[in-house]
């Protein structure tokens, strides 16, 4: 029958495919998502009930008196917004470097061929495989000596040292993809290189930029090690390591209270995925699949 | 282009190129070296500069003293000697092979099903369940550790109170996963495939959606089953987007930090601790900052070459550098 189905079809036009929306697929479909989502449902379940809820022999699936107590305290401890203008200025700072610095690298990788170029991108790619933990341990002992241990500055540098790779290869794809005639002709209304870069040609690549910013944010935001090992005190902190320093001594984890932190933290990134939905797989292949 | 063509012997003319060719071959061989000099300049000083740094101190005996003083002295390869005989190092080695080894292929194979899956799906379904993966993709690993050490907390956890109604296990309500070898690298193993599932089931539904159905009609006109259909068509049109997923699974599933330092920290008793947590035991908690030095240059070594095969498959296939 499906034989028959498949030759009586147009060949062209409809796009046929595997059978849609069976029974099977449907119900995998649900389990699936019911399990893949438990752990993010549970998080916010737990961050809206309050104490003495979170604690219960048999866990509620819904808290039956919903509170913003553990939002409040999460973000009326002490060190949350000095950790959190930390984290908004080593993430500021990265963003802007890594794309000051990755766009003139990129638009020199792209739009000029000189000799060496192939070397410097093939450095990019291994450089972009090297472990943040490799970088580490001499990162440490040079920022020690240099007292940029514990400074915005120090951190934003190993970030954009992070991020720098991704960000030019990225952009630099963007550059490729402006057709050289846009470039010809400014040049022969006698524009100088750099009014055709500023004027034409970093206009162009603005989603390579909104690309970069997010990679670079992201990044930033998320990391732990680094800033768990550069930033000792307290003051210091960006939000991951806070986040992971959430207990009070006295009555033990706050549950309540680290996953309201954990949601607070993970919004901004949830939102910036959801934002850019549809352009995030194409930008990973763009990025990092393809290099 | 003109200038990208290398002149045959024949079209050569005398008097080399015209003024407003030199005038352009000039520009280009300035601009790039501003362009490029911030970057570079930055990559030197915080990459290159400290990975070369790096085996310089693998060499040296630097400890907590050294960072206060200033003072080491050069001990030749004494730290990879010490680390040769060092049983714990062998066992770190070989679990954090098997430990990457697990996480590719639970990933991986739990991928790959749900990009089929997504391919069989209705439209809204289909959203859900893209929503879903983009919700666990997005969250920070320092969030999804502590929601883990949650799920499976002693007294409270609520795994471990399905796993107790299951009651196939018998009664988990007390278990601590974290006293547990067995058990802590269940729990870490979950967490890494629950996060990688997303990047690889998102990218190789995209590379199924670039797959012409006449392929797979036509093996069906055939008579393929629907198993031979996949094994034959699918599979072998995914296979260089399956390879890459895979690669870089195995790149970040070796470097894996976060998730093992803040659910296990590496325990009970070192049962969980790969390189990467070895290293930094060694060099950030004991302060033998030479002998990190040392394991973080093998842990280099090895990702370097895995990442080899990666780089060497990106050159091949003909992306212009």
């Amino acid at each position: 029958m499906s034989t028959i189905q498949a030759m009586s079809a147009p060949l062209r036009g409809r796009r046929v495919g595997p059978p849609k929306g069976g029974p099977l697929s449907n119900t995998l479909a649900i389990l699936f998502s019911l399990v893949w989502i438990f752990p993010i449902y549970w998080m916010v379940n737990t961050a809206f009930k309050p104490r003495s809820e979170a604690l219960t022999e048999t866990p509620l699936f819904l808290p039956e008196s919903p509170t913003l107590d553990n939002f409040d305290a999460a973000i009326n401890q002490t060190s949350f917004l000095v950790d959190l203008r930390n984290s908004l200025i080593v993430v500021g700072g990265t963003v802007l470097l890594a794309i000051l610095l990755g766009i003139f690298a990129a638009a020199a990788l792209s739009r000029f061929r000189f000799r060496g170029r192939r070397t410097i991108m093939v450095v990019i790619l291994v450089v972009q495989m090297l472990p943040a933990s490799a970088l580490l341990i001499p990162t440490f002992m040079v920022f020690n000596e240099l007292g940029l241990l514990g400074t915005y500055f120090g951190l934003i540098l190993a970030y954009v040292a992070l991020v720098l790779p991704f960000s030019v290869w990225v952009m630099r794809g963007f550059f490729i993809a402006i057709p050289v005639e846009i470039e010809e002709a400014a040049r022969i209304d006698g524009a100088s290189t750099w009014q055709v870069l500023t004027r034409i040609l970093f206009p162009l690549v603005a989603p390579g930029v909104i690309a970069t910013s997010i990679f670079a944010f992201i990044t930033a935001w998320n990391d732990y090690l680094i800033a768990y090992t550069f930033m000792k005190d307290q003051s210091q902190y960006t939000l991951p390591v806070w986040l992971a320093s959430f207990s009070t001594p006295l009555t033990g984890t706050d549950f309540g209270g680290q996953m309201a932190g954990s949601v607070i933290f993970s919004l901004p990134v949830v939102v910036f995925f959801l934002l850019i939905q549809r352009k995030l797989v194409s930008g990973m292949s763009a990025g990092a699949v393809k290099g | 282009m003109t200038a990208t063509t290398a002149p045959s012997p024949g079209v050569r003319r005398q008097g080399g190129p015209g003024p407003r060719a030199s005038q352009r071959k000039r520009r280009r061989s300035l601009a790039p070296l501003w362009l490029l000099s911030p970057a570079g300049l930055v990559m030197l000083t915080v990459t290159i500069a400290p990975i070369v740094f790096l085996v310089y101190t693998s060499f040296t005996d630097y400890n907590q003293r050294s960072l206060f003083t200033g003072k080491y002295s050069l001990v030749g390869v004494e730290q990879y000697t010490d680390l040769a005989a060092d049983p714990e190092f062998w066992q770190s080695l070989l679990r954090t092979l098997w430990f990457t080894a697990a996480m590719v292929i639970g990933s991986v194979i739990v991928g790959t099903g749900v990009a089929q899956l997504l391919t069989r799906l209705g439209v809204v379904l289909r959203q859900v369940v893209t929503v879903v993966l983009i919700f666990v993709w997005a969250m920070p690993t320092v969030a999804s550790s502590l929601v883990w050490k949650w799920l499976f907390q002693p007294g409270y956890g609520v795994v471990n109170w399905l796993l107790t109604q299951v009651g196939v296990f018998g009664d988990l309500t007390n278990t601590d996963w974290s006293t547990h070898p067995g058990l802590a690298y269940v729990s870490i193993w979950l967490l890494i495939v629950w996060q990688a599932v997303p990047f690889i089931a998102l990218t190789l539904y995209a590379a199924l959606t670039q797959m012409p159905v006449e392929l797979q009609e036509a093996a069906r006109i055939d008579g393929a089953g629907e198993w031979r259909t996949w094994w034959s068509i699918t599979l072998p049109y995914i296979r260089p987007t399956m390879l890459l997923v895979t690669l870089m699974s195995v790149i970040w599933d070796f470097n894996v930090f976060n998730q093992i330092w803040l659910v296990s920290a590496g325990g009970p008793d070192s049962a969980t601790s790969t390189l990467g947590i070895f290293a930094y035991r060694t060099a950030f908690v004991s302060f033998r900052i030479g002998q990190g030095a040392a394991l973080s240059v093998i842990t280099t070594v090895i990702l370097v070459a895995l990442s080899a095969i990666y780089i060497r498959r990106l050159l091949r296939s003909g992306e212009d550098l």
